[in-house]
């Protein structure tokens, strides 16, 4: 079934034509949940709650957007939800950022030569560096870089300009290459702590 | 070719990132290791992300089965058999003649029909399978004729689309509801309850279809 | 006589220039007042008897109305847009209140008017609201309700209230009188009741009841699926018939069963029939696949 006619199919409360959207969309709903929250447990509510909110207000859907940027839409705002609720706190979108005491950007680090990351970057450092962006830079990271949207796509799914989306992604790779260095320092230094004891149990 | 400083460079990145190249800006970096290693470090970053995106995984099965049973649950799922749908088509023709106000009178007396239909006592029956096919009999006119005016009314239209959305989606779950209701009456005939409970969803369709009548006149 | 009609008696051949340096001013004030939309916020005020009617029909918008002590109705009306007009006048005992679209397709944000109205405290209250929101509080008239997905929120009321919604909630705190309240999916919530009669059914949304179970009272909450909950304290007095066809009923209350009905389930089960403490007043749940909850009050 094609999805333009499951979507008219689902506007009359179709059973099948539900499935045949949640079969096209899930993979990718369901991804972004997974990196947003990393958490299987939460993903799966977040993925269920963002079908949930697409089917209540499907009879609404007028085709004046991509049917996916839609859905993505609303799946990033569950998810955005989510974690202002655990945040604590009630902030806007706009706020779920870290700003500086200047500019409002993460601080510029110049990078040293001998810190080199490039052999440092495998998934799972990358994954745990992810995980602790701020909830603005890690859903524009992970529509941008992990799921392929782009700037325009992820401003309308985002409901911010253009300029916003590219400025966001450029702060959160480079918040992820300061935390990823701390990672690679803080390393060292329990390697360093470890071969210390080492040395000092055997003397 | 002008030589600039770090910090230009760094006001500059953000543009080179997306493909934005300028000379003065590949100069600098062939000329300084820091920004060179700053730039390997967040394309590095942008491919292990990318490697990930070929990892999409689908959520386990049991995300699906409980979203259906809460979109059931709602009254979003609506399933309309084939013979239902015929019969309407054409009791459609004859509702689409009927000027709208008439269709008020005519819900009322369908409705009271199907009670007295309904409210014929159980224990005056002694064979239950006869009851259970006078029962169906006497819902089946009621329940086409419901649902061939809302075909016939095609979709409900109204401006302002919280109006809109309600509306819809409360005859949603109505219909879900009548549904449901007529199962549980043809499983045991006998439960005057859930006979009770499917009277009153007919009468909730009825007004909520005399609603979105009313409102679609307004509307023209 | 019309402004208009002033104008043209004027200007006939004997007018003089001196009085025309005076008049053309003057029609221009007047062109100008006419051309000038009324203001978005309107204030109006209705002298009333004993007992007035006030009628209050908004597609879209906020309506408040509260009691006060003056024998009259005041009418303040904020427009969203000069594409809505709003209508008050009185016949007689009865205000009635409307808005309309002054042009056509008008944008569902520019059709919106809220509405702040204060009446003398036994006013009876007709008031039809599609989407926003109702508020009433201490209105002691009867009063009918209806709304598609406007919430109604209702204090301190004594009078014969009837409330129909499609989808909108209905809260309502401290009141008496009799209530009748349906709706398909909104939720209906009751707080601090001292009715003798209430009567409450939704289709998808919950129930809950906390308040008094006057002697002689009737008390049916009905609901299709959801849950149903009512609060009791240990002076009440009823007499409970609970059915949930397919769901649970969770019973808190110390029942003496009844030796005539069917089927009496101590605690969980598809039906429950009892008497509390004298069985005064009648308590009837119904649910075809909800909970219902019979708790005690803290």
């Amino acid at each position: 079934m094609p999805e333009a006619e499951a979507i008219r199919l689902a506007q009359q409360g179709n059973a099948t034509a539900f499935e045949r959207l949640y079969r096209l969309h899930n993979r990718r709903v369901y991804s972004l949940c997974l990196r947003m929250v990393s958490n299987t447990a939460e993903a799966e509510d977040l993925t269920q709650e963002a079908f949930l909110q697409l089917f209540r207000k499907i009879a609404t859907f007028r085709g004046e957007s991509a049917f996916s940027t839609w859905l993505h839409r609303l799946a990033v705002n569950v998810v955005l939800m989510k974690l202002r609720k655990k945040s604590g706190t009630e902030t806007s979108l706009d706020e779920m950022t870290e700003p500086d005491e200047e500019s409002g950007g993460p601080r510029r680090d110049f990078g040293t030569a001998d810190l080199r990351l490039s052999g440092s970057i495998d998934r799972v450092n990358l994954q745990r560096a992810v995980e602790q962006l701020p909830p603005g830079y890690k859903a524009v990271f992970v529509l941008h870089d992990v799921q392929g949207y782009e700037h325009n796509e992820i401003a309308e799914i985002m409901q911010c300009s253009i300029g916003n989306s590219k400025s966001q992604l450029h702060k959160a790779r480079m918040r992820l290459r300061e935390l990823l260095h701390e990672a690679v320092r803080d390393k060292a230094r329990e390697d360093r702590k470890a071969a210390s004891a080492e040395s000092g149990s055997e003397d | 070719m002008a030589t600039i400083t770090c910090k230009d460079f760094l006001d500059r990145l953000e543009s080179w990132m997306e493909g934005d190249v300028h000379s003065d800006s590949q100069a600098h970096l062939r000329n300084c290791p820091n920004c060179r290693s700053l730039v390997e470090d967040l394309k590095a970053i942008r491919s292990e992300a990318r490697t990930w995106r070929a990892e999409e995984t689908e959520p386990p099965a049991h995300v699906w089965t409980s979203l259906r049973s809460r979109l059931e649950q709602e009254g979003l799922i609506r399933e309309i058999h084939p013979a239902e749908a015929t019969k309407a088509t054409w009791f459609g023709g004859w509702f689409a003649a009927l000027p709208r106000p008439a269709l008020a009178g005519a819900y009322l007396t369908l409705l009271i029909a199907g009670a007295f239909a309904l409210s014929r006592p159980m224990n005056r029956q002694s064979n239950e399978a006869l009851w259970r096919s006078a029962s169906q009999d006497s819902t089946m006119p009621l329940r086409a004729q419901l649902i061939a005016e809302q075909n016939s009314f095609g979709s409900f239209n109204n401006a302002n689309p919280a109006v809109n959305a309600s509306l819809n989606q409360n005859l949603a779950i109505v219909d879900n509801y009548i549904a449901l209701c007529e199962k549980s009456v043809q499983e045991e005939p006998q439960n005057e309850v859930a006979r009770d409970y499917l009277y009153q969803a007919y009468q909730q369709k009825a007004d909520l279809l005399a609603q979105m009548t009313e409102r679609g006149e307004n509307n023209r | 006589m019309s402004a208009s009609h002033f104008v043209r008696k004027q200007f006939t051949w004997n007018v003089s220039w001196k009085a025309a340096a005076l008049l053309v001013p003057g029609l221009l004030i007047c062109g100008m007042a006419s051309a000038t939309p009324p203001p978005r916020r309107q204030e109006q005020h209705f002298k009333v008897d004993a007992h007035p009617v006030v009628t209050i029909h908004n597609p879209n918008g906020m309506i408040t109305v509260k009691a006060w002590t003056k024998s009259e109705v005041m009418v303040i009306s904020t427009r969203a847009s000069d594409y809505v007009e709003v209508d008050a006048e009185q016949m007689g005992n009865r205000v009635d209140v409307s808005t309309h679209a002054a042009a056509d397709n008008v944008a569902p944000d520019d059709m919106r008017a809220d509405y702040q109205i204060n009446v003398p405290e036994d006013a009876e209250l007709q008031i039809h609201d599609d989407s926003g929101e109702v508020n009433v509080a201490n209105v002691l008239g009867d009063m009918n309700v209806e709304t598609v997905a406007a919430g109604v929120d209702l204090e301190d009321s004594a009078g014969y209230v009837t409330i129909k919604t499609v989808g909108g909630s209905f809260q309502c705190t401290r009141c008496a009188g009799k209530l009748e309240i349906a709706s398909i999916s909104g939720n209906l919530r009751l707080t601090d009741i001292h009715s003798f009669h209430v009567h409450a059914q939704t289709s998808t949304g919950n129930i809950l009841f906390s308040g008094e179970f006057l002697p002689n009272g009737i008390y049916r909450l009905k609901n299709y699926s959801g849950v149903i909950e009512v609060r009791f304290s240990p002076a009440d007095s009823f007499d409970l018939s609970a059915t949930s066809l397919k769901g649970k009923v969770i019973n808190e209350a110390t029942l003496t069963p009844k030796s005539h009905q069917q089927h009496f389930y101590s605690r969980f089960g598809n039906s429950l029939f009892g008497t509390f403490n004298a069985g005064r007043a009648k308590v009837e749940l119904t649910s075809f696949d909800g909970t219902i909850n019979i708790l005690k009050r803290d």
